[in-house]
């Protein structure tokens, strides 16, 4: 490629700095391979960039209504950004720990709560006899201990009501980081 | 010239139309597209205008993308494809079009 052309591109690219870098690679690469293929086609690299225009009007078509909200310092940026931060430090610092710790306990404690009560029942009907088995109870309203296979059942509801709120914790998780950096893209660009 | 503002106006909602149309039946690239556009005088545009505009249609989830090497020797090409939005997108599009070629032909021939 002519020495001419880099520049272009060079320039082209330093225009669109407000773009994140993988994507005005992207950009500058598209452009170069129209140049290449411009060339193949029998045109000078003059008449090339007769073609393309001024490089700072070529990037401004790409940053569009980007451009007209201003480049330089904007206040109302600056204090969205301050606002951007403050509260997604302060809800992060909640609410990040705490679905963290919820979810895999939850999911764990739901897998864990009917296979134990499981154990406990095939204990009870088949007599194995198994050591420790009393210190698995389902204990009722405090006092009474469930029959193992009613307690089983009920076990098996809270597991699966466990798990799910588990589940459901990762999802907020996810959802809430993925909400989190979408807007800060957005206040960014 | 008045003509001249009329029609790029004009121009600047018809050519993401045609350029969907033009990517719908298969994938393209940019350097393609300007051509094919060329053919028509009223529809031919520069760099300027395509490559930003499939930019946004790419980034609108109307259009996905690929880098394709070339057997020419030349530089790997950024092909586009149209996605399953893009075509729901396209046909209403269609839809608009017709409608509008109807309300014209309407006033016309009243």
């Amino acid at each position: 490629m002519e020495k001419v052309l880099e520049s272009y591109l060079e320039k082209v690219s330093k225009y669109l700095k407000r773009i994140p870098v993988s994507e005005r690679a992207d950009i500058v690469k598209e452009i170069e391979s129209g140049m290449c293929e411009l060339q193949n086609n029998g045109k000078t690299s003059a008449e090339i960039i007769e073609r393309l225009g001024d490089p700072k009007n070529l990037a401004k078509a790409y940053l569009g209504d980007l451009l007209e909200a201003g480049t330089g310092f904007n206040w109302n940026r600056f204090l969205a950004l301050c606002a951007f931060y403050s509260v997604a430090g302060f809800s992060g610092m909640i609410i990040i720990p705490s679905l963290a710790i919820i979810a895999p306990v939850f999911i764990v404690c739901g897998v864990l709560t009917p296979v134990m009560a499981f154990v406990k029942m095939a204990d009870y009907i088949l007599g194995l006899g198994i050591p420790y088995m009393e210190n698995i109870q389902i204990v009722f309203n405090g006092i009474e201990e469930l029959n193992p296979v009613l307690g089983f059942v009920f076990a098996a509801a809270v597991g699966i009501l466990l798990y799910m709120a588990g589940k459901g914790a990762w999802k907020l998780l996810l959802l809430y980081c993925k909400k989190t950096s979408r807007i800060k893209d957005k206040l960014l660009l | 010239m008045v003509i001249d503002s009329w029609k790029s106006q004009i121009k600047r909602g018809t050519l993401e139309f045609c350029i969907l149309l033009m990517i719908s039946k298969r994938p393209c690239y940019g350097y393609e597209i300007m051509n094919k556009l060329d053919t028509w005088p009223v529809l031919s545009a520069k760099e300027s205008t395509i490559y930003p505009l499939l930019r946004r249609l790419l980034k609108d989830g109307f259009l996905s993308s690929s880098w394709q090497e070339t057997a020419e020797g030349l530089p790997p090409r950024k092909y586009y494809t149209i996605t399953d939005k893009g075509r729901e997108y396209l046909a209403a599009m269609s839809q608009e079009w017709e409608n509008l070629l109807t309300a014209v032909k309407g006033i016309e021939e009243e």
